[in-house]
């Protein structure tokens, strides 16, 4: 292992700029909290590949939409398991960002110079609840279709612009194949292409200004 | 164990447990279902409850596997002969009735209207209902399903 890596960074050169990062000095008190960003990375990271392993039998049509999931939950090897591997990641993605976000404010790590940092992490929250949103939508059964109804119905109470963001958001005046496949796109897309930016802003912050303190 | 032998080990139990998930998506990848698509004729009723002039649907059930499933289709008595239309209208999927009044068959869930034949004659329907193969042999009348 060891040395088709020396051979590989031989040529590519990641270890050694990053040997300063990798033995850089951490706060005395750290402890099992400061891992609950790297579990949120974790089911990120799970909730991608799950995903894409969905993406291989999925429709996102509306006369297909719903046979598919159907098929992937019954016929497709392993799809029940990988189904719920995506629903599980992505709800503890939620979790753990809660969770990770709590260790943040106790131990007052958002304090300068780290406050954009915790405006990164505000996005980070604001893309997961989007994502899960857009994806609730996708089995295109009764609960996701009425879901979306009351859920996207909420954009048009906005007051003077509510209903041209209401046709925003579903592609017309009503949910339909329209809406299904602007969910799928933000879904598989459009969310996941901006998580990713935003998480290399995140990391590339975490790791210029170091782990803070603590109190 | 030291720290470093320590954090060896738990890199490579990540590995690993990266190429057993690696296995596990080949494997979900695979094709579950390689049977072909196939036609099959099934006894659906007999020949003395054809329609003697216009449309009658007809509810039959065949053996699936190990199940039974129960499904219907429509058999009209056309101009080239008889006709057996699929019931399943080509919008999205609803199960169109037979109106005898009108002559047409009705689609409960968009108002597609189909003539007699099949053939659209109004609503969202994009095209006409499907005709499913029709057999007569020896006083028995078959009809082929999609399997
Ligand atoms: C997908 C969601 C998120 C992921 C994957 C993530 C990941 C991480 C990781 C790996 C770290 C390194 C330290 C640690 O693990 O505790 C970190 C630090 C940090 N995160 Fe997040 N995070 C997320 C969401 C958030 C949210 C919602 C906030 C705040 C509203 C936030 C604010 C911060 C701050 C301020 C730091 C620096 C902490 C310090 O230096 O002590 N993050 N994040
Ligand atoms: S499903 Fe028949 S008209 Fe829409």
């Amino acid at each position: 292992m060891g040395k088709i890596f020396d051979w590989i960074d031989s040529r590519f050169g990641v270890k050694e700029p990053h040997r300063r990062f990798l033995q850089r000095p951490l706060p005395e008190k750290l402890n099992y909290s400061y891992c609950l960003g790297g579990a949120a990375f974790t089911l990120f990271l799970m909730s991608v590949v799950t995903g894409l392993l969905l993406s291989i039998y999925y429709v996102p049509s509306e006369t297909e939409a719903y046979k598919s999931v159907i098929r992937i939950n019954e016929e497709v090897r392993l799809g029940w398991l990988v189904r719920s591997t995506h629903k599980w990641s992505a709800n503890l993605l939620i979790i753990f960002i809660i969770l990770h976000t709590i260790r943040v404010f106790i131990t007052g790590s958002y304090r300068p110079p780290r406050e954009l940092n915790w405006i990164a992490g505000v996005f980070t929250f604001i893309f997961a609840m989007a994502s899960g949103f857009t994806g609730y939508l996708l089995p295109w059964d009764q609960k996701a279709y009425w879901a979306t109804v009351v859920g996207t119905s909420m954009a048009g109470t906005v007051p003077f612009i509510g209903n041209a963001l209401l046709y925003f958001v579903r592609g017309g005046p009503e949910v339909n194949g329209t809406t299904l496949i602007r969910f799928y796109s933000m879904h598989v897309l459009w969310i996941p292409v901006m998580m990713f930016i935003i998480l290399c802003a995140h990391f590339h912050m975490v790791k210029k200004q170091g782990i803070s303190g603590g109190l | 164990m030291n720290r470093r032998d320590f954090l060896k080990r738990i890199i490579k139990s990540a590995l690993a447990l990266l190429g057993l998930s690696f296995l596990l998506s080949l494997i979900y990848i695979y094709p579950a279902k390689i049977k072909k698509k196939g036609m099959k004729l099934v006894h659906a009723f007999d020949e003395e409850e054809l329609p003697r002039r216009g449309v009658k649907r007809v509810d039959f059930s065949y053996e699936y596997g190990n199940r039974t499933i129960n499904t219907l289709a429509f058999i009209v008595m056309a101009k080239e002969g008889f006709i057996a239309l699929s019931p399943v209208c080509s919008h999205l999927g609803c199960l169109v009735n037979w109106d005898r009044n009108k002559g047409e068959f009705l689609c409960p869930c968009h108002g597609g209207r189909y003539d007699m034949e099949g053939r659209v004659i109004g609503g969202p329907p994009p095209a006409p209902l499907t005709r499913l193969p029709l057999e007569i042999k020896e006083g028995k009348v078959f009809i082929g399903i999609k399997v």
